[in-house]
Order: structure tokens, then C-alpha cells, then sequence
């Protein structure tokens, strides 16, 4: 008896893309925001902003990572939020950092160091 | 506070969606606006700022859905929207749907049916307090009144041994007692006119101490404590349970104080237990009365069992200590000190000189201590192997229904290929089409389960009725407790993983690319075939085991049913009657003996009336020890017999051939010399060369001491158990010869020189009461109840019955397990085919165009039949060839519970394997010819 070929489905589905180098890690991306928030209430884009200037656009924070990391953060009460009116007159919903946003920031701070310092120990051993 | 908090965040935020939507919408707006007026400022034109500020956001809708689904609650809505999803996906398809809740309804249910069951006869603790404490003193499955045995025989006891150690409970924290035998006994209630008739209700004797240590609170009033029961004939209380005063006195909370009567004695009511307390023993027929042991000649009609020579009848319990329950040392230090006591009470029974080989015997008694935290239970020892039997083959049935389930959705899934892609393609996770399909089964299983809650609870309550044979109040319930709910909910979910999760797999397997190309599957991979066509072999493989299972168990029941059990097992009629109840003396005996018999045998198709202390097939025994004229017993034999005191016409009422000799007739009256019968196998063993008629018989119960003359041999019957295989010996006396007094029971050695205490002798009752008719007997009833109310209309017939019906009580086991074994094994043939049916049909659709071509190649119509059918045949024969070996593996495990036959019986085998052949080529049969029908032009135009 013949064999019939066989039509195996071999396409594959697209694959989910890979974080690009100016990407932040999920907790690096908190520890940026409660450090910007640290000076003064800022509104989402004023955060954005912030960090790709001072990172001198090494990342650029785009609202699709931005607002899901406050929204969260809001939850876990390290930032709460109010509108208020923006530079250009407009209602902006403005984060500020809240006391234990504060203590997070050090604790974050404190251990990204450490971490940093002993990656850099590493790499230069 | 941070997750209450977020609970409540999230909660706010479900509930106003549309708000917190706005409110993003405008968030981003604002972020938008502000990126583009910052662009502005660096130089751009307005439109184009506010382009370059749209596409760096990129789609709003992404963004949102980013933010929502980083928080609980968009998981949770997500949940949702998948579930409503589902439940379309489900009414889209009514047919599948109902095919499937059906299916799992009928599985599910059965599971549910028989846990409920399961858990109350064999997995539930006593609702007391520390119940793990508890232990019975040796088993509890016998009951009644011995004599002539050590303590601890059969589990049973005197009322001063009880006595004693009631008081000296060394390192228990206490011993209480209580009757082997729960009798029905006559009750008048409060307020009741001496006219009505009187209520038969189970009462049962506890030891003063049996409420307090068991650990029971009474629900109103209290309960029988050591007062009560301190001297024999005083404390006449009563605790009712709380069945008895809901039916009987309408819970009547002022009853407490008020008086009935119980066998003509008044007790006062003291209390009523709670609505789940059946006391220590849990019998089918829960107990509905308590009085104290003190009572015990007024509640059970009979001579006082209380003095220090009484007869064995009291059951014993224990509560460990604390220690003794947790630690085996302690444990077995509680046991040494009462086989102590039990080995120094033995001893002090033994009046005569203790021989070396008896104290040899007494030193090795035990009496084991047994756990009783789920209390002693009869049913627990007759059903609960038949429990875990029906258990394993519901299970199975649950296992096929799965894997039709599984087959169905693994098609579904193929079909739903575009659909899935489509979803892929436009941004849908894996995970979340994993956990759609999911929601989808669990969906399936839990509206299943549901139904089959439903199903369950009228499953079960027939299998109460039936399992209570019809004794009315039991303490078994159908309702689902949370131990039940629970069940049903963790077999749900394990079942729709078992049925779920490989079509789920596959369905996030789907590649997005099936959207765009055009497939056309023109022969089936053999690979997407595999996984249905194992399923639909392990469905072979657990029909055939379910259908041999069933086999075994219908044959057995055949076996004995249809056996010799030494009587004519057809057209006798016996009714349970109790003239003790209503006042009877035993000097009243001869005269309503002589007028039932009259009325009995004047009834229209009866031929002959007999009555007796037990019909033929008795659950409960007379017997004793005896000597026989002329024969030396050897060391150790045991010389007990089955006893039967019976009138005139007994032996041809009940249908027992005389082998030898004369019946017992009318013409054996009081003034004539006591005669008796012996059954073959006496006539046998103790002279095996003939000559037993004439020979004399003295019985050791000085009431029917004798001595009897042999005067026929009758042959030998089954007795107790239709799987008896070793034969008792069995005498029979003339009720008329019975003499009219008796010594008094149990008072211990006669003194020297003054006459023994005579009483009347309470033997001369009849319990039964037999007709063999020429018709149906079951006819009959109405005409029997009505003769014996003309006698009497007092007379209470406590029980009546056909003698398949009484033959049949010693087999609803083992009905009930071969009944349920064989709906379930044929249910689970019918959804073995369906899965099989579907399979193929399946599988014939997916190769149309293959076979179009092969026919237009010039393949003939029977190739192509043949090739479907092989493919079967292949699936049944790799069944068959797993299925057989496991099967006798499993088999072996029935060997206990069959009759007649191994449990490798070959013809239970072949027809198991027939039928299993039968259905297979059946179910394959349609959709190859299906198939072999094809016209190749519309299957190569097709798709």
C-alpha cells in the first residue's frame, strides 16, 4: 500500500520578543521611579522624561511599562496619586512618594549597590 | 494591611471599571498631550509632534490592557470574561454540552453516591469527644446470650465482670457496657389509651457510665448516669433519641418527667440525645431507646442475667488514656492489665481444678483492645469491603466518561484550529488560551458535578431503602455533608484535568500559521491519531475489567441462589411473632399455639402451618452444647448444636426431607416420651455405621435438658449463611414436649439439700410462625395477618416474608454489589462505544479525501471497510491483550466475595471478552462502512 505524504504544520507561531538593551528590569524600573519621585510629585510623562534625561537616553520609558509599574507600586503604597493641573494648564494626574515609598527607595537603593559593587568585583577580577 | 488594602483597591476597581477606564483614558491623553507639546517645544509642527507622541505610546489599548493586567483584578477579569466566553462556547454546541454534563453528571453522581455512603459506614468518627480514644473489647459483630464460654468469647460478658470492671478500671479512664442486642420491645406512649396499639422500637441497656465515657451530651434533660443503674431492678429511666421524640412525641419538649411503658413497666423519661447520636454500636436500625442494665428482666421479658453466675451478654468499651492513645508502650500496658484481669476472672469461673493444659489455654487468652473511634459497627463489617468494590468500579466508569470527554475535546480542538489561530494572531497569549480551555472543562465538570450532586442524593436514598431492607429508620443519610462536598468538588477538578489538559495542550499548541495556510489534511498524521486511539484502548481495557467484575459477582449470586440448601426454598410464607410482648405466659403457650395453627391452616392455598422457634435460614441461634447416648466425645471436640423447637408438620411446612425414621407430629404431646430429630451430618460423625434412632440426647440448658429419644434423621440444610460450608450439627424438640417449668436461670449452683427454684419456662414460646402455600406465597400475607389478628388482635407480627425474601436479606450484599456492579459495567460499555464510535467516525471524516483517492485508485469498497474495521480490531486487541492479565491480577482481590467459582472463572472471562469484541466491531462497524461508501469524486472535490 503507498504511503501519502504527510502535511506536518512546521510554521511557527511568532515568538514574544525579546527584551532590548534599553530595557529595564521590572524591580530597576521602580527603584528609577521612586528616586525621580523623590524630588517632587511629577505626572507620568514628567517621570518619563526624567529618566531618559538623566540617563542621558540611555532608557526610554515608554507608558506601556510606565503606568503598569505605578499602578502597582500605588497598590503596594510605596506612591499615591492625585490630579492636579499640569505646566501647560491641563489635568494631570500627579504621583507622589509616599513615606514607605521612601524606605523602599533606600532598601532598593541600599541593595542595588551592593549588588552593583559585587558585579563589578567580578567583572574586574 | 497592604494585601487588604490591595483587596479592597481592587474590589473598588472591578466594580467601577468604567470609571477607572475614563480615568486612564485620561491619564494617557495628558501623558500624550504633555510628550507633544514637549516635542513642540524642541521644534516640531503640531500635527507632527502629535503623531511622533502617539506612536512612541503606541496602541492606547495595549497600554491599558498592560495596566489593567498588572494588578489581581485583571486577572480575575480576565477569569470572568474567559468563563463567559466558555459558557457561550458550550451553548454554541448543545449537543456535545449535553452529552458531556450527562456523561459527567452519571460519573460524578455514582462517585458521589457511593462516597456518601462509604463515609458513613466506614470513615466517620463518633461525634464525641476524643473518639480516637475509644475501643471495643474484643469484636463486636456477634450478639445475644451465651453461656458455657470464657469472658471475652465472641466479645461478649457477664453483668458482674462488667460490674467490675466498671469500678476497678486500672489504666483506662473508664469501661462501660452496654447489651449485645438492641430487641424490639413494646411501648406505650405518655397519654396513650390502653386501647392503641403499641409502638415496637429498639431499646438498648447501658451501664450507668456508658454516656460519660462515650463523651454524648444530651440534647434536653440528662442522661442514665450511675445512679440509675446501681441496683439490679431500680432505675427505671429512659433517654430517648432524638428520631424517637421528633416521630414519636412530636418533639414534645415538656415530655421530659412524663412516663412510658416498656414491656408493660413504666420508666420516666430523663432525656433525648442528639440528632446524630445512634450510640457506640452502629447498626442499620439506629437505637431509639436507653434504660439502664438495672432493667434488664423488664425490658427484655426474660429471667434476670444480673447475678454473679449470669449468662454472657453485655458488649465492653473503653476509653484509653490520653497517653495510651497516642503511645504504643502505654497502649500495650492497657492491654496486659486487662488480659490480667480477664486471665484472674477465667480463673475464678473455673470452680474445678485448673489442669495444666487449661492454664496453659487461660494464660494465652486475650481479649485485643480494638479502636472504636468510629464506633462498632455491623455494617461496617458487611458492606464495608462491598463499599470500597463499588468505590474502585465507579471510579472506573468516572475514568471512561473522562477519556470520552477527552476524545471529544481533542477533536474540538482540531476543529477549533482557525479559530484558535485567529486569536494567536491577534495577540492572545498561549497561557491564556491554556487557561480559556481550561475554564472551558472545569466549567463542564463543576455544572457535572453539580447535576450529579443532585443524582447522587436520590442514588442514594434508593440505596439506603435497599441496604435497610426495608426496617424503616436507619442512621444512615443521604444528605451530602461538607466531607461529601468536598469529594465531589476535588473529583470535579481532577477529573476535568484528566479530561482537560491534553486538549488543552493541544489547543496553545495550534500555530498562528494554520490561520493563512490553507490545510487541507489529506491523511491523518498518525501522531495526531495516537493519543485518542490509546484512550479509546484503555476504555477497551476498563469495560472488560468492569464487565468481568460484574460477571463474577452475577455468577456468585447465581451460585447461590440457585443452590441445595437442603429445604424446599419456595412457596413458604413466615411471619415474626412476639406473644411475649403483649402479656403472654408460657402456661397460654399451648392454647395459642393450638388456635394459630387452626386459623393458619384454615386459610384457602395453604397446605400446611407450623410453628417454631426459628424458620429454616436463621440469623440469630438457639444452640448448646449436648451428649449423645453412646458416644465418647474426644478431647477438644466440640459438641454444640443448632437448636429448633417446632410443632407438628414442621418438617414438612419447611420442606426438610426425613431421611430416616418419623417427623416430629402432632401425636408428641406432653404425656407422650420426648422425642427429637438430628440432622444427617450428626448421624455421620458420631455413628457412622447407623444406629443412632433410639439413642438419647441431653441438652446442657436445664430447661430442654431431656433426656430426648432420636427418633428420625432429617437432612442436612443450610443454617446460617447460604456460603456455609461446614455443616452444624442441628436437633430438633417438639414445642409441646417442652416442659412446662424450668429451674430459675442463673442463680448460681443449687445449695445442697433444697429443692432447685422452678419457674416457668419461658421456651415454650414460638417466634415463627411458617405456611407453606400451594400458590404464590406472597399472596398469601394479607389472609396470614388477618388469621393471626382473629386470635389476637394484640398479637404484634413484627416481621413478614416470602422465603425468597428471607433467603434473599442473607444476600442484599451481595445483590446490591452484583446489581450495581453490572448497571455500572454496562454504562460503562455504552460510553466505552460512544468514545470508540466517535473515534472512528472521526477519523474517517479527517481521511475522506484519502480514501476518495484510494477508491479512485481503484481501492475496492471492502479494502477500505476492512482497513477501518482493522484498526479497531487492532485497538480491541491490544484492550484485550493489556486488559486480560490486569484484570486477573485485580480479580484475585474478589476471591473472598465469590461463590462457586474462581476468580479466574473462564466463562465469565469469555463472555466478558465476547461481549467486548461484540461492541467494538459494532461501534466500528458503521463508520466503515461510512467509509467504504465514500464516492471518491465528492471526497477529492471536498474542502
Amino acid at each position: 500500500m503507498p504511503e501519502f505524504p504527510k502535511s506536518e504544520e512546521s510554521e511557527k507561531a511568532p515568538s514574544i520578543p525579546e527584551p532590548k538593551s534599553g530595557d529595564l528590569v521590572q524591580g530597576t524600573l521602580e527603584m528609577l521611579i521612586l528616586k525621580t519621585l523623590a524630588l517632587q510629585p511629577m505626572h507620568g510623562y514628567g517621570v518619563a522624561l526624567r529618566i531618559e534625561q538623566v540617563s542621558g537616553g540611555v532608557f526610554r520609558v515608554n507608558p506601556g511599562s510606565l503606568l503598569p509599574a505605578l499602578s502597582r507600586m500605588e497598590r503596594a503604597g510605596h506612591v499615591k496619586s492625585e490630579w492636579r493641573a499640569s505646566e501647560n494648564n491641563r489635568r494631570a494626574k500627579y504621583y507622589l512618594l509616599t513615606a514607605k515609598g521612601r524606605n523602599a527607595l533606600e532598601a532598593e537603593t541600599e541593595q542595588w549597590d551592593r549588588q552593583a559593587a559585587a558585579i563589578r568585583r567580578i567583572l574586574e577580577a | 494591611m497592604t494585601w487588604l488594602r490591595n483587596l479592597t483597591h481592587g474590589l473598588r476597581s472591578l466594580i467601577h471599571k468604567p470609571s477607572v477606564d475614563r480615568e486612564l483614558d485620561e491619564e494617557l491623553a495628558a501623558f500624550a498631550a504633555a510628550s507633544a507639546a514637549d516635542k513642540q517645544r524642541s521644534g516640531m509642527s503640531a500635527r507632527e509632534a502629535r503623531r511622533a507622541a502617539r506612536a512612541e505610546i503606541g496602541s492606547m489599548g495595549a497600554v491599558k490592557h498592560q495596566v489593567w493586567s498588572s494588578r489581581w483584578e485583571g486577572t480575575f477579569d480576565a477569569i470572568l470574561q474567559d468563563t463567559r466566553f466558555s459558557l457561550r462556547m458550550l451553548l454554541k454546541s448543545p449537543g456535545f454540552t449535553f452529552v458531556a454534563l450527562l456523561s459527567l453528571a452519571l460519573g460524578i453522581g455514582a462517585n458521589t453516591a457511593i462516597f456518601t455512603l462509604l463515609n458513613q459506614v466506614l470513615l466517620q468518627n463518633l461525634p464525641v469527644e476524643h473518639p480516637e480514644q475509644l475501643v471495643t473489647l474484643g469484636e463486636t459483630s456477634s450478639s445475644g446470650v451465651a453461656g458455657g464460654i470464657d469472658l471475652g468469647d465472641y466479645g461478649l460478658f457477664p453483668w458482674y465482670f462488667a460490674r467490675q470492671l466498671a469500678s476497678d478500671h486500672g489504666p483506662f479512664q473508664g469501661i462501660a457496657s452496654y447489651c449485645s442486642f438492641s430487641d424490639k420491645a413494646s411501648i406505650r406512649l405518655p397519654g396513650s389509651a390502653s386501647t392503641d396499639a403499641a409502638i415496637l422500637a429498639p431499646v438498648t441497656l447501658v451501664s450507668g457510665n456508658y454516656f460519660d465515657l462515650i463523651g454524648a451530651h444530651p440534647f434536653l434533660g440528662r442522661a442514665i448516669n450511675n445512679t440509675d443503674d446501681a441496683t439490679p431492678g431500680s432505675g427505671a429511666v429512659v433517654v430517648l433519641s432524638y428520631h424517637f421524640w421528633q416521630e414519636q412525641l412530636s418533639a414534645n419538649p415538656n415530655i421530659l418527667g412524663k412516663t412510658l411503658t416498656v414491656n408493660g413497666t413504666p420508666f420516666a423519661i430523663v432525656g433525648i440525645m442528639p440528632p446524630s447520636f445512634h450510640g457506640l454500636k452502629q447498626d442499620l436500625v439506629a437505637a431509639d431507646l436507653w434504660t439502664p442494665i438495672s432493667m434488664q428482666p423488664q425490658v427484655l421479658s426474660q429471667a434476670s442475667f444480673l447475678t454473679r453466675d449470669g449468662p454472657y451478654f453485655l458488649q465492653l468499651f473503653a476509653r484509653l488514656s490520653p497517653q495510651a492513645a497516642n503511645d504504643k508502650a502505654a497502649f500495650a500496658q492497657s492491654q496486659a492489665w486487662l488480659d490480667q484481669q480477664i486471665r484472674t476472672g477465667i480463673r475464678a469461673n473455673d470452680a474445678t481444678q485448673i489442669t495444666p493444659a487449661r492454664e496453659g489455654e487461660i494464660a494465652r487468652h486475650t481479649v485485643p483492645l480494638i479502636p472504636a473511634a468510629r464506633g462498632a459497627s455491623f455494617l461496617r463489617s458487611r458492606y464495608g469491603a462491598s463499599l470500597w468494590i463499588l468505590m474502585g468500579v465507579v471510579g472506573l466508569v468516572l475514568l471512561i466518561a473522562c477519556a470520552n470527554l477527552a476524545n471529544f475535546l481533542l477533536a474540538r480542538a482540531t476543529a477549533r484550529q482557525r479559530e484558535l489561530a485567529t486569536r494567536l494572531a491577534l495577540g492572545s497569549s498561549r497561557i491564556r488560551i491554556l487557561r480559556q480551555s481550561l475554564i472551558e472543562t472545569l466549567l463542564l465538570s463543576l455544572l457535572g458535578g453539580a447535576l450529579g450532586l443532585t443524582l447522587a442524593f436520590v442514588a442514594t436514598r434508593v440505596l439506603i431503602a435497599y441496604v435497610s431492607n426495608g426496617e424503616g429508620y436507619t442512621a444512615l443519610s443521604p444528605t451530602p455533608d461538607p466531607a461529601v462536598l468536598l469529594f465531589t468538588l476535588g473529583v470535579c477538578v481532577t477529573t476535568a484535568l484528566l479530561f482537560g489538559i491534553a486538549p488543552a495542550l493541544t489547543a496553545a499548541r495550534t500555530g498562528a500559521g494554520s490561520l493563512t495556510s490553507n490545510t487541507r489534511v489529506s491523511t491523518a498524521g498518525r501522531s495526531a491519531q495516537l493519543l485518542p486511539k490509546s484512550l479509546v484502548a484503555a476504555q477497551v481495557i476498563l469495560s472488560l475489567l468492569l464487565l468481568i467484575t460484574a460477571g463474577l459477582f452475577l455468577r456468585t449470586l447465581q451460585n447461590l441462589q440457585d443452590q441445595d440448601f437442603g429445604f424446599d426454598s419456595s412457596h413458604l410464607l413466615i411471619a415474626w411473632i412476639n406473644p411475649k410482648l403483649v402479656g403472654y405466659k408460657p402456661s397460654q403457650t399451648p392454647a395459642l399455639h393450638q388456635s394459630l395453627l387452626e386459623r393458619i391452616s384454615a386459610i384457602p392455598g395453604v397446605r400446611s402451618a407450623a410453628l417454631a422457634a426459628a424458620p429454616p435460614m436463621s440469623s440469630g441461634n438457639w444452640s448448646s452444647s449436648f451428649k449423645i447416648e453412646g458416644y465418647t466425645p474426644g478431647p477438644k471436640e466440640s459438641m454444640n448444636s443448632v437448636l429448633n423447637r417446632v410443632s407438628g408438620q414442621y418438617f414438612e411446612t419447611a420442606g426438610i426431607p426425613i431421611i430416616t425414621g418419623r417427623a416430629i407430629g402432632d401425636s408428641d404431646t406432653q404425656t407422650t416420651g420426648k422425642v427429637a430429630i438430628i440432622n444427617e451430618s450428626a448421624a455421620r460423625r458420631f455413628f457412622p455405621k447407623g444406629g443412632i434412632i433410639g439413642r438419647n440426647i441431653t441438652i446442657d440448658i436445664d430447661s430442654v435438658k431431656g433426656p430426648w429419644r432420636i427418633v428420625g434423621i432429617a437432612r442436612d440444610t443450610k443454617n446460617i449463611d447460604p456460603r456455609q460450608t461446614d455443616q452444624p450439627i442441628m436437633i430438633w424438640i417438639p414445642l409441646a414436649q417442652i416442659p412446662p417449668m424450668a429451674p430459675v436461670a442463673f442463680v448460681g449452683p443449687p445449695t445442697p439439700g433444697q429443692p432447685v427454684p422452678q419457674e416457668e419456662n419461658q421456651d415454650r414460646f414460638a417466634s415463627v410462625i411458617l405456611a407453606r402455600t400451594t400458590g404464590d406465597p406472597a399472596k398469601t400475607i394479607a389472609d396470614l395477618r388477618s388469621a393471626v389478628t382473629q386470635v389476637d388482635p394484640n398479637l404484634p407480627i413484627i416481621d413478614i416474608r416470602t422465603i425468597e425474601q428471607h433467603i434473599g436479606g442473607f444476600m442484599t450484599q451481595l445483590t446490591l454489589v452484583s446489581r450495581l456492579c453490572g448497571f455500572f459495567s454496562i454504562l460503562a460499555l455504552v460510553l466505552a462505544a460512544i468514545g470508540l464510535y466517535g473515534v472512528m467516525s472521526y477519523s474517517v471524516v479527517r481521511r475522506t479525501s484519502e480514501i476518495g483517492i484510494r477508491l479512485a485508485l481503484g481501492a475496492q469498497a471492502q479494502t477500505v471497510l476492512w482497513m477501518i474495521l482493522r484498526e479497531s480490531l487492532l485497538l480491541l486487541i491490544i484492550g484485550v491483550a493489556v486488559g486480560l492479565p490486569l484484570t486477573l491480577s485485580l480479580t484475585r482481590l474478589l476471591r473472598d466475595q465469590l461463590y462457586g467459582l474462581t476468580a479466574t472463572d473462564p466463562i465469565t472471562f469469555a463472555g466478558a471478552i465476547a461481549v467486548v469484541a461484540l461492541i467494538t466491531v459494532v461501534a466500528a462497524w458503521l463508520p466503515a462502512r461510512r467509509a467504504a461508501k465514500v464516492d471518491p469524486m465528492i471526497a477529492l472535490r471536498c474542502e
